[in-house]
């Protein structure tokens, strides 16, 4: 933060600032923010002291805190307070207000109100007491009125405040030499209960860094002693919330006091500048702020000083805490959102930021002589300091780093970096004929064409497209072949999860089984029985991209696996890939021991349908009794879509195999697939009486249904089987399709979220 | 007839099926006709045309004469897709993997419940 020389100094000045401070905190109101800037920094040498290593940012909530009590009470709310909790939510930015306030003073109710009192000052004799700071060094009055001020009678030094002065700077002296404070009897003041609680605030937290080294019980007797003298409750709200003031220095008090602060606002901030602003120049105020801090941006600060709360969180590990840390990353992320470059670049903007951290406390250690600081002197100060210009000047000069022009000047120069791309995308969607779509749109919008929830539609769709990109990524594993296996497989450590699978298998319990059967090819890759199976399962269970996947590795491990080269001609043919489905079927002929011999070498190149076909009808017309190679060929006029044969070629492989229920499935599906639905639907009757937990069959009894737009059965079907196999992702796609077809949309959301619970109590089987 | 399209199947199917009575009434429900240009690997090349000419209840391999209602134009996986109701029509145009032009009502009726299902072995 700052050498330690710089601090040891600060700490050095701080009594007599303090002592400024503490008195024209309650006569004056500017001269707090000089006392900010000034002792800030003193803040850190005291925290640091006292708390070492151990909390070292609590330098800076300890003096944001302090801080919290140096606000200016001028800015009281109205009545009821109004103000305090309407802006928590939606908080107005501060460069809306930057932007509008210079012509008009600000809407807020606060600073509207502290305006109305700075124009009553002015009116009676505002010009006047600024003449008489000029020529005096009298701890002046406040050079803005406000509430205070209007309240206690425009007796600008009477009585009332020279004792009060005089009593407090007695209260600050006797820090110097650490004796106990005595309580005086004092003449009525007239103190108003905001004085009051300004003074029990101030005095409290001063009292903390006056006597630093001594212990707590010490300070608050002489904190006590203070108020007492005053008449003030000493309990009474003291360090506590402060409604009206500014809630941004609020929250930073919160943080620091491990509450969670009930607001992120800015317009503590917004109230602060106008009052500034209206102090004096506001312009080279501003640009002062601008020339010792650089141009930073400011939302990287922001960011670094969310960080730091995050850090300071976690160590505090404090739970009501992270609610303050939301807090302040919530005004970060505000803030972040003003895109408006005026803003961005706005020297208040830095200016708040710095002084919210304290740097500007550190950097700014220029420590007046004078032991009243008059409240002119804050902004003469800056005028000393630099050279009284306008932030205006300072732009038509161009000086500033980011001025608006440049940052529109860099913006234009972005655009032309990226323009290609803009550009590109303009081309493409021009080519989507946009412009026909957008006519025809519109012409049929005003035709009334279209449904009343076309739009709806529309929009919905495009919420989905954005979920069907993350969908999209997670399923091209699988669409690539490539196994995925389940999460959380309890069978995984099982001492013969092949043997419990086959087990499974048998019982039909088949994504039981699916999971056991990777728990056996996980811990045995190789074997080829286990990937065998487990693709079986998964075509059962109507998935065939999983059942392709577990083949090929079954493949791998035994690659003249009859079984498997079917499977995989059979999975093939569903996915409708019929070169993939042509050469494994191929391949089941080569590998056969006894048609091997009809297949030639000369075939294995490139594969006609035509010679495959030709080979399969000689194969079965040597052995009409077998069985599996009528299923071939029933399966390879599937591919060239000859149902008919198809469905002769299953019925004789069934007169020989008839307790085969997926056979009796396969003749169901090519009657399906040739509109003979009717018929299909006896032939996965057989199926599933032979194996009732058949979930491809159940599927294809749903898909059967629809297709005679018996769409209420065919969701019962659907449902049936999602209840076995809830990852038959073809099944909800179907099973969707259908209720919107039965006009059953009230389920549609059930079906979205794969509620099984109510979609089986609505459509039981 | 190896190298033929995926959607192939399917669009004999939706041939057949428009020859049941299911199928009279999917005519007279849509009562448009699309033109489907399916590309196997690229919009735009090497491009199948088929007619779906929901009107006259039939599905033919070939550009349609006269002017089609709307005109689609995607890719044959992306068919596959729609019509097994695993692709969004309206998403698919948003990502510009179905280009359309023509009526946007024609348009969206084509959606995966005029097609029926693909039953599996």
């Amino acid at each position: 933060m700052a050498g330690d020389g710089l601090l040891a100094d600060l700490v050095n000045e701080i009594p007599q600032g303090l002592e400024d401070l503490l008195v024209s905190d309650i006569v004056g109101e500017e001269i707090s923010c000089v006392w900010t800037l000034r002792n800030g920094g003193r803040e850190f040498a005291a925290k640091e002291e006292r708390d070492g290593d151990e909390r070292p940012r609590n330098g800076r909530s300890g003096m944001c805190g302090a801080r919290l009590n140096e606000i200016p009470t001028s800015t009281t709310t109205p009545a009821g307070q109004p103000g305090f909790y309407e802006a928590a939510q939606p908080l107005p930015l501060p460069g809306a207000e930057f932007d509008q306030a210079f012509p008009h003073p600000a809407a807020h109710p606060q600073s509207s109100e502290f305006l109305r009192g700075f124009r009553g000052a002015d009116q009676n004799g505002f010009a006047d007491a600024w003449d008489e700071i000029q020529r005096s060094n009298v701890p002046p009055p406040p050079l803005v009125a406000g509430p205070p001020t209007t309240r206690l009678p425009p007796t600008l030094d009477g009585p009332p405040q020279r004792v009060l002065s005089s009593f407090l700077h007695s209260f600050v002296g006797s820090s110097r030499g650490g004796i106990p404070f005595r309580p005086a009897p004092l003449p009525t003041l007239g103190l108003s209960q905001g004085d009051k609680q300004c003074i029990r605030d101030r005095s409290s937290i001063m009292a903390r860094h006056f006597f630093a080294d001594k212990s707590e019980d010490f300070i608050n007797a002489q904190v006590n002693a203070l108020l007492s003298s005053l008449d003030i409750d000493a309990d009474a709200q003291a360090r506590g919330p402060f409604p009206g003031r500014f809630r941004e220095l609020e929250d930073y008090w919160n943080e620091s006091q491990g509450r969670p602060g009930p607001h992120a606002a800015a317009d503590g901030w917004i109230s602060e500048f106008n009052q500034h602003r209206l102090d004096r120049d506001p312009d080279a105020w501003a640009r002062s702020f601008e020339q010792q801090h650089g141009s930073n941006g400011w939302v990287s600060e922001f960011e670094q000083e969310r960080q730091l709360a995050v850090t300071d969180q976690m160590r505090s590990a404090n739970i009501s805490n992270l609610a303050a840390m939301e807090q302040t990353r919530m005004l970060a992320h505000t803030l972040a959102q003003n895109n408006d470059p005026k803003f961005q670049n706005s020297k208040f903007l830095q200016f708040v930021s710095k002084m919210s951290r304290g740097e500007l406390i550190i950097d700014d250690n220029q420590v007046k002589p004078s032991s009243m600081s008059a409240p002119g002197d804050w902004a003469t100060e800056y005028q000393q300091q630099y050279t009284p210009g306008t932030w205006a000047d300072e732009y038509l000069r161009n000086e500033v780093p980011h001025g608006p022009e440049q940052w529109a000047n860099e913006f234009a120069a972005e655009r032309q970096q990226n323009g290609a791309v803009d550009d590109q995308w303009v081309n493409e969607f021009s080519k989507l004929h946009v412009n026909d779509w957008v006519e025809e749109f519109g012409q049929q919008v005003n035709d009334g064409t279209l449904g009343e929830n076309s739009a709806d539609n529309w929009a919905n769709a495009y919420d989905e497209y954005l979920n069907e990109q993350v969908a999209a990524k997670q399923q091209s594993d699988a669409s690539r072949g490539v196994y995925v296996f389940s999460d959380m497989n309890p069978y995984v450590g099982h001492p013969n999860p092949l043997k419990e699978g086959q087990e499974l298998f048998r019982k039909g319990l088949l994504s039981e089984a699916v999971l056991a059967l990777e728990a056996e090819v996980l811990k045995n890759p190789e074997n080829a029985e286990g990937w065998r199976l487990l693709g079986i399962a998964h075509a059962e269970n109507d998935d065939d991209q999983q059942a392709i996947a577990a083949m090929m590795r079954a493949q791998e491990a035994d690659p003249t696996n009859l079984e498997v080269l079917l499977a995989l001609g059979v999975s093939h043919t569903n996915e409708l890939e019929q070169s993939s489905a042509l050469k494994y079927l191929y391949g089941w002929l080569r590998n056969h021991p006894k048609y091997g011999a009809l297949a030639g070498p000369e075939l294995s190149g490139s594969l006609y349908y035509a010679d495959v076909a030709r080979l399969f009808q000689e194969a079965a017309e040597m052995s009409p009794e077998d069985a599996d190679v009528h299923i071939v060929l029933g399966v390879l006029y599937n591919l060239s879509r000859e149902y008919d044969k198809a469905i002769s070629s299953f019925q004789t492989a069934l007169k020989l195999k008839p307790q085969d229920y997926s056979l009796w499935n396969k003749l169901g599906a090519t009657q399906a697939n040739s509109v003979q639905s009717a018929d299909a639907i006896l032939a996965y009757q057989q199926a599933l009486d032979l194996k009732p937990n058949y979930v491809r069959a159940w599927a294809n009894m749903g898909i059967s249904y629809a297709n005679q737009g018996m769409y209420q059965d065919s969701i019962r079907y659907y449902v049936r089987a999602l209840a076995m196999n809830p990852k038959a992702d073809n099944a909800w796609q179907y099973l969707r399709i259908s209720l919107s077809c039965a006009s059953r949309t009230d389920m549609l959301e059930a079906c979205d979220s794969r509620n099984l619970d109510i979609l089986q109590k609505e459509f039981p089987l | 007839m190896a190298s033929e399209l995926k959607s192939a199947a399917i669009l004999e199917l939706l041939k057949q099926y428009l020859t049941t009575d299911e199928g009279q009434q999917l005519k007279k429900k849509i009562n448009y006709v699309y033109q489907i240009n399916l590309a196997p690997k690229k919009i735009g090349f090497d491009e199948v045309v088929y007619t779906i000419d929901l009107k006259k209840g039939e599905v033919t391999k070939a550009p349609y004469e006269g002017k089609p209602d709307v005109t689609l134009s995607l890719k044959d996986e992306d068919f596959v897709k729609l019509a097994t109701g695993n692709l969004n029509p309206q998403m698919a145009f948003m990502r510009g993997t179905l280009k359309i032009r023509g009526s946007i009502s024609a348009a969206q009726k084509f959606t995966p419940d005029l097609f029926p299902k693909v039953s599996k072995m």
